[in-house]
């Protein structure tokens, strides 16, 4: 045996499993998303992107992963700051904050929201409460909520993205930055935000990803009259099933985000997966 | 114990060559030093005669045993590394342990002997129980180096293992190498870019330089009589000067580029072109008197003494003076050398 | 730091985090808190206090099967996840392997493509090839998208350890499989211990596969879960998330005493 055979045998099992339940599978969907009674068709296609009832699904899929990724941003930044700047005490309880959700089924903390944001649930309660919105007021089964539900579920990645890159930055950069005069504000804008912005770039792809495609979260918290494209899949896969349809939907959803992903992947050479 | 011989080994990476046909024999119990700058192929040919790196070209033996393509788990040999490379999961008792374990040598109790052994020899019988991560960086060289000795192995190897330490543990461990060869005799070859570790330690020093053999010696042949200019200059970092040799009136004399002249020992029988190999050291400064005018540009305070940088005849020259000899930056001053001091370098 | 930040800022920055904390726990907080209501309908704050609901989540069916079928998958997932993922992890990081690059991205693409898309790739290419779902395709599945996880550890914690102590070992006189037992695979054990709760946590909470890959007897139990939201949620699916909290809360303690949490959080 050589050094070569050796390596293969320990990759074997991970690139056979990967191969007949990974590749495979994906070209079986492939293959079905342009498939028709009478051989090869883009039927499927020409049907989602004719309809305005779907283009309307993608358009809300997009504006709605872009609002949540940015809103992430938002409040992923400064939170991974303060997670590098406080002491470790503080920063371990801080972790337990971003890993407890993250940990958590995401079935779990929809159900949390949902009992926030129902009619009777203590967020409306309160709006209603100081007189800040009408008696008919709802949260549940609109976009607002859609929104609040993805941010919590997906904070915590765009936090860890963050916080990964900024832990690895240099700290006498900063101090650096304050000796030739820079104030604390100037230093975070032009020393730290720079040098942090592959982590943002990473979580910022990462939220959207997952925020486009995920299903759970807006099914349960906009219902079945918001539609986003990935819930819309899984009802052509369940209540009405047309699988060559979800195939094509699927297909489009992945080359949306590989749209996205391809200018990334190719500035860092494909080095971060 | 047992000796070593190179054949023509060459070795290249990629089609670079790196090794241009070294031959050596190294003799049952002999302390070598394979000396060089960093990319000289001292590593690599210590990795050679590990067999953690094949040959392109030429052939390994260890004690009369074709070894050159036998893996290196198989060659009874043991190599201490630049990082100790101690198994971080094992104790010291452990890592000590583990060749031992993997030759089979001895049962459980011969092998726990064995260890208690190595560890007193290198003084740290105490330690046995910790981790690596917990000795100091001295320590942990320590117990590399009772790993190595502990199978009391054909050959030792040791890649550059003193250069993490600071000034005053590498000069400890440099007496405790010494004694533990005079007691064990273990035929070593010794890899590191420090000439004084070279010098003190070794009973044959090899100077490598762009994979060949420059020189070799005992350290006071290294030393004494460097035969290029490129050893001159590297044992002892001696100035080297370019000049003419030519027959003065009371023997013959190096001219300088200037014209300045130094007086060589009458014995010397190079003329023409030349290069002076001048140690350091050798060189006395006094502000009159004979000998070539140098003017001073640094004076570099060392404590016990001065380094002065200089010029003369447009070359950089640097001398170590006591530290009771001071000079102003810009002086002019007179350099005497004892002729027997100086050598000629032909070409 | 602490003469460099303005006061306000700081001032500011704990009303921030304290903000933060409300986002990212209240559905937490207020799923524990219904679970120990006492009333028939979810409500928050909960009136009253009983642990009827969890004495009927214990006692209920599709809850304890629904639980024991997540628990089996995911040991299942732990194990195949850890074992194929630390050996693959091991042969990228040693990159002899031709094209010893491009492993890595191979390794680690299931973690870029969404769940969904694989989700319903699976589904169709196994009821096309073999019919109805089973549970072990289920783990399968499941194993292929903790193995990125696994990778990524062990491949962090090789990168640091020390790249000569294998040729060390060989000085030494170990043979292939002394070296890869005695000196990688210990080297390895942080990184697979941190991938193994990864893969755990994954499958056990895992939704989307499970959504698509259920049946008739293989129901996980966030899909029990996803189901009685669509449908009936009552204050027992508070319970039962609770439960799955506690059970959370718990890997992060093993975690923290085992890895250190703020090291397994970089990961």
């Amino acid at each position: 045996m050589n050094d070569r055979t050796e390596n293969l045998l320990l990759a074997l099992p991970g690139l056979l499993l990967l191969a007949l339940a990974f590749l495979l599978p994906i070209g079986q969907m492939l293959a079905l998303s342009i498939s028709g009674p009478d051989g090869p068709t883009l039927d499927h296609f020409v049907r989602f992107l004719s309809d305005p009832y779907y283009l309307g699904v993608l358009w809300r899929t997009v504006r709605l992963s872009f609002l949540i990724t940015l809103i992430c941003g938002a409040i992923g930044f400064p939170l991974a700051y303060i997670m590098t700047k406080v002491g470790p005490r503080l920063r371990l309880w801080l972790v337990v904050m971003v890993i407890l959700p993250l940990m958590t089924s995401v079935v779990v903390r929809t159900f949390g929201w949902m009992v926030l944001l129902s009619r009777s649930g203590l967020i409306p309660q309160m709006l209603r409460d100081f007189d800040l919105v009408g008696r008919n007021f709802a949260l549940m089964q609109t976009e607002i909520a859609i929104v609040v539900g993805m941010v919590q579920v997906l904070l915590p990645f765009m936090t860890l993205s963050i916080l990964g890159v900024l832990t690895r930055i240099d700290g006498r950069l900063e101090e650096a930055a304050r000796t030739m005069g820079c104030s604390f504000l100037q230093t975070v804008r032009t020393v730290v935000l720079p040098l942090a912005l592959p982590g943002i770039v990473a979580g910022s792809l990462l939220c959207f990803t997952l925020s486009a495609s995920s299903f759970v979260t807006p099914n349960l918290l906009g219902g079945s009259r918001i539609q986003v494209l990935a819930a819309s899949i899984y009802r052509s896969v369940t209540s009405a099933p047309d699988w060559p349809f979800a195939a094509a939907q699927a297909v489009i959803l992945f080359v949306g985000i590989l749209l996205v992903l391809l200018p990334y992947i190719k500035l860092t050479g494909g080095k971060n997966g | 114990m047992a000796e070593v011989r190179l054949q023509t080994i060459r070795k290249s990476f990629n089609k670079t060559a790196v090794l241009h046909g070294i031959s050596l024999d190294i003799r049952s119990g002999e302390f070598i030093s394979l000396l060089g700058a960093s990319g000289c192929g001292k590593t690599t040919l210590l990795r050679i005669v590990a067999g953690l790196e094949g040959v392109t070209e030429g052939r390994v033996e260890i004690d009369g045993r074709d070894v050159t393509s036998l893996a290196p788990e198989k060659r009874d040999i043991a190599m201490m590394f630049q990082s100790y490379a101690l198994l971080p999961h094992l104790s010291v008792a452990e890592n000590v342990r583990f060749p031992l374990r993997m030759r089979g040598i001895g049962n459980r109790d011969e092998q726990a002997e064995k260890v208690r052994a190595a560890l007193e020899t290198v003084q740290l019988g105490h330690l046995a129980e910790r981790k690596p991560r917990q000795l100091s960086g001295g320590q942990q060289q320590r117990v590399a180096l009772a790993r190595a000795i502990v199978s009391n192995p054909k050959v030792l190897l040791l890649d550059e293992p003193l250069s993490n330490l600071d000034a005053r543990l590498r000069e400890d461990m440099q007496v405790e190498l010494i004694e533990i060869h005079r007691r064990l005799a273990l035929t070593t070859i010794f890899v590191t870019h420090d000439q004084e570790e070279a010098l003190s330690l070794s009973d044959r020093i090899v100077l490598l330089n762009a994979g060949r053999i420059e020189q070799q010696g005992t350290p006071d042949e290294i030393y004494n009589q460097p035969a290029t200019s490129f050893a001159s200059n590297f044992i002892g970092s001696a100035n080297l000067v370019p000049a003419e040799i030519v027959d003065g009136p009371q023997g013959p004399v190096a001219r300088l580029g200037d014209g300045q002249e130094l007086a060589l020992a009458t014995g010397e029988t190079a003329r023409g072109t030349a290069t002076l190999a001048i140690r350091q050291e050798d060189l006395s400064l006094t502000t009159s008197g004979a000998g070539p005018a140098a003017k001073i540009r640094t004076r570099v305070f060392l404590g016990a003494r001065n380094r002065y940088v200089m010029t003369l005849a447009g070359e950089t020259l640097r001398a170590l003076t006591p530290n009771d000899v001071v000079l102003a930056d810009g002086a002019e001053v007179r350099l005497t050398v004892e002729p027997a001091r100086i050598r000629v370098i032909r070409g | 730091m602490v003469k460099a930040v303005p006061f306000w800022l700081r001032v500011l920055a704990g009303v921030f985090l304290a903000f933060t904390a409300l986002l990212l726990l209240a559905p937490l907080v207020v799923v524990v808190g219904v679970s120990v209501s006492e009333s028939q309908f979810i409500a928050f704050p909960p009136n009253g206090l009983s642990l009827r609901w969890y004495s009927q989540v214990l006692s209920s069916n599709a809850y304890l099967n629904a639980g024991w079928i997540s628990l089996q998958i995911a040991l299942l997932v732990t194990v195949l996840a850890t074992l194929i993922g630390g050996a693959a992890a091991i042969a990228i990081h040693r990159r002899q392997l031709p094209f010893s690059e491009l492993w890595a991205t191979v390794f680690l693409s299931p973690l870029v493509l969404p769940t969904i898309i694989y989700a319903i790739g699976m589904l169709m290419f196994w009821s096309a090839a073999f019919g109805p779902v089973n549970p072990v395709v289920l783990a399968l599945s499941h194993t292929v998208i903790a193995l990125p996880y696994v990778v990524r550890t062990t491949l962090a914690v090789l990168s640091e350890s020390n790249p000569y102590l294998e040729e060390a070992a060989r000085t030494m006189g170990a043979n292939r499989l002394q070296r890869l037992w005695f000196v990688v695979v210990p080297q390895c054990v942080p990184g697979l211990a941190a991938g193994a709760f990864f893969a755990f946590n994954i499958s056990f909470d895992e939704a989307v596969l499970s959504l698509f890959l259920r049946g008739p007897n293989l129901t996980t139990l966030p899909v029990q879960i996803y189901g009685q939201l669509e449908f009936s949620p009552d204050p027992s699916v508070a319970a039962v998330s609770t439960i799955m909290i506690a059970l959370t809360i718990a890997l992060i303690v093993i975690i923290d005493r085992m890895l250190g949490l703020t090291k397994f959080a970089s990961a």
